[in-house]
């Protein structure tokens, strides 16, 4: 094993590491959002990944605008979700593990609707930037990785400022900490829980379209997705979606080390593990309670 | 001003309001007082929207209410602070005097209506300017109330509603309180208060319901507060002795 190697497997799990928080941060914003644990996020990200592949490969539309598309197609799909799913169930006061019940059930109902329009073929897309690397200390990244991680980042720090400074994000998270507060206090609860799963839908539609160029679209890979995002999501505290950074770079960094050290199978195996003993060991996330409320 | 007309309330099925009516007028402080579990909560919540009436009417200057949506309520004018307080514990006392800040500047008020900015309301309770930057859920029960309170003010209210503002609170925290209050009684805000102490009831207000099991059981009319503190039969009969 050379220097290179584990160098060059480093880089690759970095570019994982970011695509592992991006569905990680869709679950946070769900999460601070609606106090509901989304175990369908993985699918945004095939709703969006797949409706990019269409856009650009059968009805030839530019590239900026598969990718516009793409995430409208999330966005939709978010809010469809709550207004039809998430909104008359609260209405008939369901408890909270029904919402989780309910999630689960839409992975595999978009899984099925994904195979039923799209069918069984996997599908890439062209990477932003081109099919190019470059390469950094003797190790190559593709420039679409470089593209992952900026994108991801501005949309950390987006979050972040929205969520901190912004009349609509601050009433986002009020709704989801006490709903008669907020009512009484002016801000239409259902409307902010709308706009959090539009957000959470268009954030994993972008996760998507952006891991599409390194791993092919298909309709089953939504669960996977689903289970590396709540891994990088509750390493980080799941209600912060700067938590989920953190946390998906654990993961994606400790894969690219066992592929290394071990074997390539171990890889979801590590990822899963680390899940597991950091629920028992730091139930609150990496950064501790404080975590939870932070991003 | 607020006028509640024959109202059922309750919880999904379970009936607790069972035909109450009451009035609050212009510039008026009305108390509510009745034992735990008389329904005095339950009345707040249907005013506010909360727990919405299944019969009768509660109207506002005129609007009826069933009409507006909880969260528009306050555009009309009425604030409450709820005995749940339902405060946002993880932000800051700042944001959520922001948030209650943006929704009373969408109202729109009468001539001559007093808006009240930042500045007043943390002149009022200068705690709540000291501990500004911290989250909420930081600060002890006193404080937190008068975050409560302050934010209710920022909704610009004509009516305030206040369910046992003062229950669990220090004498002295009470005082500030209500003082903080009288200073706004003086600017034409009514007020709709449920005590648990009468005492403190009488120095508030100038009129009471008495409510026991859902209902308006007695009414302390204006004037009659001394006597009504004098005479025990009726704290025995419904209040706690
Ligand atoms: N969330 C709820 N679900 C079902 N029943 C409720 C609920 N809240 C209150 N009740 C019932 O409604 C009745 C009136 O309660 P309410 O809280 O209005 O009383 P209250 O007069 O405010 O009492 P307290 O002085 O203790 O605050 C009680 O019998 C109570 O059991
Ligand atoms: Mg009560």
């Amino acid at each position: 094993m050379t220097m290179t190697l584990v160098w060059q497997s480093l880089l690759a799990g970095l570019a994982n590491s970011f695509i592992y928080a991006m569905v990680g941060i869709g679950i946070a914003v769900i999460y601070k959002g609606t106090r509901i644990v989304n175990a369908m996020q993985g699918d945004f990200a095939v709703i969006g990944g797949m409706t990019a592949v269409f856009a650009l490969s059968s009805w030839g539309l530019p590239y900026p605008v598969g990718f516009a598309l793409g995430i409208l197609a999330g966005t939709a799909t978010g809010w469809l979700i709550d207004r039809f799913c998430v909104r008359p169930m609260m209405r008939r006061n369901a408890e909270e593990d029904a919402f989780l019940l309910l999630t689960i059930g839409l992975a595999f109902t978009i899984g099925a609707a994904v195979l039923y329009f799209a069918g069984r073929d996997a599908h890439l897309l062209p990477g932003l930037g081109g099919s190019g690397s470059v390469q950094i200390f003797g190790a190559f990244m593709p420039v679409h990785a470089i593209w992952l991680i900026v994108i991801s980042l501005a949309v950390v720090f987006g979050l972040w400022a929205f969520y901190r400074w912004s009349i609509i994000g601050l009433s986002m998270i009020a709704a989801s900490i006490s709903a008669d507060g907020a009512e009484t206090n002016g801000i239409d609860v259902s409307r902010m829980r709308g706009y959090t799963f539009a957000l959470g839908g268009a954030i994993g539609a972008l996760a998507g379209i952006l891991v599409t160029p390194l791993i092919a679209v298909s309709y089953q890979m939504g669960l996977g997705i689903t289970l590396k995002g709540f891994a990088a999501a509750i390493l980080g505290g799941l209600a912060n979606p700067l938590g989920a950074v953190i946390g998906g770079l654990v993961i994606g960094v400790s894969e690219a080390m066992a592929v290394v050290g071990l074997s390539s199978g171990y890889k979801d195996v590590v990822a899963l593990g680390i899940m597991l003993i950091m629920m028992v060991l730091m139930p609150n996330g990496l950064l501790g309670h404080a975590g939870r409320k932070g991003g | 001003m607020l006028s509640v007309q024959a109202i059922d309330a309750g919880y999904g099925r379970i009936p607790v309001l069972r035909g109450l009516s009451m009035q609050v007028g212009e510039n008026e402080a009305v108390a509510i007082v009745g034992a735990n579990g008389a329904g005095k909560s339950t009345l707040v919540r249907a005013i506010m929207g909360l727990s919405p009436p299944t019969a009768g009417v509660v109207s506002f200057n005129g609007v009826e209410l069933q009409r507006v949506a909880a969260h528009r309520r306050v555009d009309h004018g009425i604030a409450v602070v709820l005995e749940q307080r339902g405060l946002f514990g993880e932000l800051t006392v700042m944001e959520n005097l922001r948030l209650s800040e943006h929704a009373g500047r969408r109202a729109t008020r009468p001539e001559g209506f007093v808006r009240m900015d930042y500045e007043e309301v943390l002149d009022l309770f200068p705690v709540v300017r000291e501990k500004r930057g911290d989250r909420v859920e930081l600060l002890s029960g006193g404080q937190q109330q008068m975050v409560c309170v302050a934010r209710a003010l920022l909704l610009q209210p004509r009516l305030l509603v206040l369910d046992e503002l003062t229950t669990g609170l220090a004498p002295k925290v009470v005082h500030e309180i209500l003082a903080a209050l009288n200073k706004l009684r003086g600017r034409g805000l009514s007020l709709l208060i449920v005590e648990q102490s009468v005492k403190l009831a009488a120095e508030m207000t100038s009129r009471a319901y008495v409510m026991a099991v859902g209902r308006v059981v007695h009414e302390v009319k204006t004037g009659e507060w001394a006597r009504t503190l004098a005479d025990d039969t009726l704290s025995k009969a419904y209040l706690h002795g």
